[in-house]
């Protein structure tokens, strides 16, 4: 089983058909381990639809109706802070017509039956959209035939509404609890026969819904992964190999285990090298009977460790390195044109090479994993993005089939794509089989930044031409960065299709000459994927350039970047990329083009909601950058003050976003708030860095994350209103405000940035 | 990691008004510039109705002694509670102290971010935890005893001047040596570095500046 | 006999009193509501009210606490309508959620001492509580509009 990266992923899984076959039998079916004896937040796995005297219609695998007029609506995607527990089930109560204040949410286990759950890559909303839709229409369907069966009258006559069925003709109404039992009687719906609603006809589609867990989070009532609690649960912490491959040679528990409370020392093995994006590192796991005897235990462990090749690995160094790396001729992987002879012919030439470091996830819950191992069976409760592949990874460490592995999803707090790996989930799994014990693997702050699966660093260089006509001639982008598939391919030393995806080969610009060239960048690091991954890095260093290019030609930078998008059209790349494929975040580019004029759209918007082109006061400034990713467009202009101190203050960021269709409004602006947040963190404060190949932050002291007096302050979303598909949003806001902050410092202060995160004092 | 160091100051920018001088160059200054006495004329300077302190004017052993004294009071574990703004400073490298929790009233912070909200009665284990001691706290607002970026001689006449040490006298001023929080300076915890001076040679100095005429190094 | 109050019932403690009164709330009596963030004072999540002042349960020792008065999440008001948990839910701040308990915990320690709180107010009281999904800008306006509601006698 491997774990695969969101751009890796394709969707070729037709969800429809696949899912609407699942028997309906298979709604909800409770079992486990240890039902009885669980200790969870009521609202969250609540399931009391087995009262007395209730029955129910499940009209497919998403949705029931009980005879006490409560819908239960399930949650298959995992929650992690971008609403999507509100935002997908709003979509089936809005189609289906239900009244949402009767309306449950039930977070769905780990199971193939639900569809894809590989919660990132910003797709739920894009890939469950219209499932989401069909699985309401259908049980909507099925209602209204029950009431025209009870009433005699016309199915075409009659409607839903706020949880009734009603016949406008003759005002009747009835409740949809009033129909269980007729439409238990009537065959289930298929696809083919439904309806869509008009847009006109939404209630809450395109409209602000509050999430669904806001009471229990402000009362404290929600459980994450950290919150799962069973009867006798034991505490584990591990202490890692500080090398990546490296393996415990030996160890003293003799200390640890004098800590009362403490109750066994194990080993847990290791993937070595490569580490995969799956399997625990090599530790020794302390589990005690409270969480602060497994911490103080896990201190005083003594461990001799075979650190492996990465122990004199140098991050400083290794981007020294790559800098001599990326002024050389690369592996060219999209041509256009002859970079070369624009080069020769040019009036100008901007020859700059950017650095990003290397980043922490930092998710506010640590990760974190409950498992119990019993009679051959396992059961887990996990903060996982990825219940499915965490069920087979678990189901292959134990040896167990993945029928006999039970994966239960909680809350996450916080996930960004690192709650998308399970090795922590196998460490829970692997303790508790070998204990036989209920045991809760915990990571501590530390652990957490001192063994992520790192967001790579990266060195890039960029060299535009100007030629004698003033217009842009030249781009050749030269990468050099550690990819995501070296974690489980030590042989990759060059970015991947995906990852170049992630605006490198996608550089949708009119410019005549076109190279994009890798480099060779070996991993010392487990590399994963954060919050918009690639884009990060790659729009940082384009957007940037590209103001620079407006200043040396003397234009407007969002003047230049209308322009350089030319005429309203759908561009593709493939054509231009040499052995490269451009996988369009999984999904066709009939389906989902690249289209200049929705891109230039959201600029003019973004300029004007902005002010765009006002006098700004000395020291402050505003800058610009646009950008597609997931599919989705969007144009930023971010404010900011720089006093004498250096000190920078962002007292406003402008968004315009064409996410297609707004499923919800509240939760769009709320993904594009927090993603200039983790755009400022990453942008000012957040950088990792590795010596001997261990890494040197461990805490939010040295792996700074804004905080509110320096945070943007005002952030300004406008939606623009679409028919089209919708696209996702949990990525799309962070990529453009990096690169719009650095041309806004350039603005008010003359500093050019070409390194993260920025240093206004270096 | 010494790139944040500085990178919290800012929007908090009148707190953190800072100028660096090197300790070198002031000792250097002592030697060259002339000096005056920082207390009265009186060669005795009485205390109260207490018993009197006897005070022996002797400018020389009394600057030599303000040299381990200012060392002390500049080094670290001292200055990082005494800063000229009210954000306490934290680390080797007198950084801002993350998440700027402000001096308040008392010195002892304010609203949610009061001192010993996490600062405990003792030291936390641990490296990069609060450190703690009992009744942690900065000077009060309306007595900074500023040590961040004073010279030796500005340092020297701030110590004893009644206005700024908080009505301290000379009695209450030695026994300062011994209070809790200074003492906390050569306890401080895992990880961080101890003042150039022990606590006995520290305290040493300190009476023995006071009590041969507190003398001011010269500007 | 060693006991502590947290939301006004009393509890005898009988753990190592070096522990921090976060593991102790989270293992020892379920009142999860609490969260682990850090471990060393850096990010507020673990906050809860002793004695009425917004410490750091997760490095609170348990022999500082005996005796004393504690508030969590889960007590700060009977039927979770303070005002700012109101607010909370009016201004529909979380997004993860994880956060959002200390975060509360501080602003009603702020709301008590500044119970009309300016903009800097609100820095310098919220400062200490890291929200890494970054929903500040919620925070600041579910406070002003707490602040508001307390005024207006909403409650």
């Amino acid at each position: 089983m491997k774990i695969l990266a969101p751009f890796q992923k394709r969707k070729t899984e037709t969800v429809n058909s696949e899912i609407f076959s699942v028997s309906r039998r298979d709604f909800l079916k409770v079992g486990g381990l240890l039902t009885g004896g669980l200790v969870l937040g009521v609202s969250f796995f609540s399931c009391d639809d087995k009262k007395k005297n209730v029955v129910t219609v499940a009209p497919n695998i998403y949705l029931s109706i009980a005879s006490d007029g409560k819908v239960t609506i399930i949650a298959h995607r995992s929650e992690m802070g971008q609403g999507i527990r509100t935002s997908l089930p709003l979509v089936v109560a809005d189609e289906l017509g239900a009244d949402w204040k009767k309306v449950a949410i039930v977070q769905a286990e780990g199971d193939k039956k639900y569809g894809d759950q590989n919660t990132d890559g910003s797709y739920s909303v894009r890939m469950f959209y219209r499932p989401m839709r069909e699985a309401g229409a259908i049980a909507r369907l099925l209602l209204i035939r029950a009431a025209a069966k009870e009433w005699q009258l016309p199915v075409e006559e009659c409607d839903t509404e706020n949880g009734q069925v009603i016949h406008r003709g003759s005002n009747k109404k009835k409740d949809f609890g009033e129909l269980v039992e007729t439409a238990q009687s009537l065959p289930i719906p298929k696809v083919e026969e439904i309806k869509l609603k008009d847009r006109k006809q939404f209630n809450m589609i395109g409209k602000e819904t509050a999430i669904i867990d806001l009471h229990d989070i402000v009362t404290g009532k929600a459980v994450f992964g950290m919150d799962a609690v069973v009867e006798g649960m034991k505490i584990a912490v591990v202490k890692r190999c500080p090398v990546v491959g490296g393996m415990v040679k030996s160890f003293d528990d003799s200390k640890a285990r004098a800590v009362p409370g403490v109750i066994k020392v194990l080993a847990i093995k290791g993937a070595g090298l490569p580490a995969t994006l799956s399997k625990p590192l090599s530790g020794v796991a302390v589990i005690a009977e409270n969480t602060w005897a497994a911490i103080k235990g896990r201190d005083l462990l003594e461990v001799e460790w075979d650190l492996g090749p990465n122990a004199a690995y140098d991050s400083a160094k290794q981007i020294e390195q790559l800098k001599l790396e990326v002024a050389k001729e690369g592996t060219i992987r999209r041509k256009r044109g002859d970079f070369n002879a624009a080069k020769t012919n040019a009036k100008k030439v901007i020859d700059h090479t950017y650095v990003a470091p290397y980043l922490a996830h930092a998710t506010i819950e640590p990760p974190c994993a409950l498992a119990i191992v019993k009679n051959g069976s396992c059961e887990v409760w996990a903060c996982t993005q990825n219940p499915q592949g965490a069920r087979d990874v678990v189901a292959e460490a134990l040896g167990f089939a993945v029928e006999k592995v039970k994966m239960n999803v909680t809350l996450l707090g916080g996930g960004f794509g690192r709650k998308s790996k399970p090795d922590f989930i196998v460490e829970a799994a692997v303790l508790a089989k070998e204990t036989g014990l209920p045991v809760k693997v915990l990571w501590t702050r530390e652990d957490d930044i001192r063994h992520d699966y790192y967001h790579a660093m990266s060195v890039q260089r960029i060299v535009a031409t100007i030629d004698s006509q003033n217009k842009l001639s030249g781009w050749a982008h030269h990468i050099a960065y550690p990819s995501i598939s070296a974690t489980e391919d030590l042989s990759v030393l060059q970015a991947s299709d995906g990852e170049l995806m992630q605006g490198a080969t996608d550089f949708p610009y009119n410019v005549p000459a076109i190279n994009v060239e890798t480099h060779d960048a070996q991993a010392h690091l487990r590399i994963g994927w954060l919050r918009s991954v690639r884009n990060i890095p790659q729009v940082f260093a384009v957007a940037t350039m590209l103001d620079e290019i407006a200043e040396a030609r003397g234009v407007d930078a969002i003047a230049q970047a209308l322009e350089l998008l030319g005429e309203d059209r759908s561009i593709t790349f493939e054509q231009e990329l040499v052995k490269t494929t451009y996988p369009n975040y999984g999904e066709k580019i009939e389906d989902y083009p690249w289209d200049t004029g929705r891109m230039k759209k959201v600029i003019e918007r973004v300029a004007k909601e902005s002010g765009w082109g006002k006098t700004m006061p000395q020291g402050s400034g505003l800058g610009f950058a646009a950008h597609k990713s997931f599919l989705t467009y969007v144009a930023c202009v971010v404010e900011v003050k720089v006093d004498q101190n250096q000190q920078v203050s962002i007292p406003n960021v402008y968004y315009a976003v064409d996410c297609g269709l707004a499923v919800n409004t509240d939760r769009i602006k709320s993904q594009f708030e927090g993603g200039a947040q983790f755009s400022a963190s990453l942008a000012l404060k957040s950088m990792i860095t590795v010596k001997n190949g261990q890494v040197e932050q461990g805490n939010f002291d040295g792996y700074q994350i804004i905080r509110m007096p320096e945070a943007p302050q005002q952030i300004h979303v406008h939606i623009m209103d679409s028919d089209t598909k919708p696209t996702g949003v949990g990525e799309p806001p962070v990529p453009p405000f990096t690169p719009a902050l650095c041309n806004a410092i350039y603005a008010a202060t003359g500093k050019r940035i070409h390194t993260l995160p920025i240093d206004l004092k270096a | 990691m010494k790139r944040f160091s500085t990178k919290n100051r800012g929007r908090l920018g009148h707190y953190a008004q800072r100028y660096r001088f090197s300790i070198t160059m002031t000792i250097l200054a002592i030697l060259l510039i002339g000096i005056v006495s920082a207390f009265s004329n009186d060669s005795t300077h009485r205390v109260g109705t207490a018993a009197a302190i006897e005070v022996k004017k002797d400018s020389l052993k009394s600057l030599a002694a303000f040299k381990t004294v200012y060392a002390v009071l500049q080094s670290p574990r001292c200055l990082n509670c005494h800063p000229s703004g009210d954000i306490p400073l934290q680390g080797d490298d007198n950084r801002l102290h993350a998440m700027f929790p402000k001096r308040g009233p008392e010195g002892k912070g304010m609203l949610t971010m009061k001192c010993a909200n996490c600062h405990q009665s003792e030291n936390t284990a641990g490296l990069k935890t609060p450190p703690g001691s009992a009744d942690w706290h900065l000077p009060p607002a309306n007595m900074k005893m500023v040590f961040e970026g004073r010279t030796a001689h500005e340092l020297a006449k701030q110590l004893i001047d009644p206005k700024q040490n908080g009505n301290k006298d000379l009695k209450a001023l030695i026994a300062h040596a011994d209070d809790g929080l200074v003492k906390w300076g050569w306890d401080p915890g895992e990880g961080r570095t101890l003042p150039p001076f022990t606590h006995a040679e520290f305290k040493e100095a300190w009476i023995t500046w006071l009590t041969t005429g507190a003398y001011a190094p010269g500007k | 006999m060693d006991t502590i109050r947290i939301n006004k019932k009393e509890y005898t403690v009988a753990v190592d009193k070096e522990m921090p009164l976060l593991w102790f709330l989270r293992d020892h009596i379920g009142l999860t509501g609490t969260k682990y963030g850090c471990g060393v004072a850096q990010c507020g999540a673990c906050v809860v009210h002793l004695d009425g002042e917004a410490v750091r349960s997760c490095v609170t020792k348990m022999k500082r606490v005996i005796g004393k008065e504690v508030v969590t999440i889960e007590g700060l008001s009977e039927k979770g309508d303070h005002p700012l948990q109101l607010a909370w839910k009016d201004v529909d701040v979380p997004q993860c959620g994880y956060c959002h308990a200390g975060q509360i915990m501080s602003a009603a320690v702020l709301l008590r001492e500044r119970p009309d709180p300016t903009d800097e107010d609100i820095d310098d009281a919220m400062t200490g509580n890291i929200c890494r999904c970054g929903t500040y800008t919620r925070i600041r306006e579910a406070i002003h509009q707490a602040s508001a509601m307390q005024k207006n006698g909403s409650r």
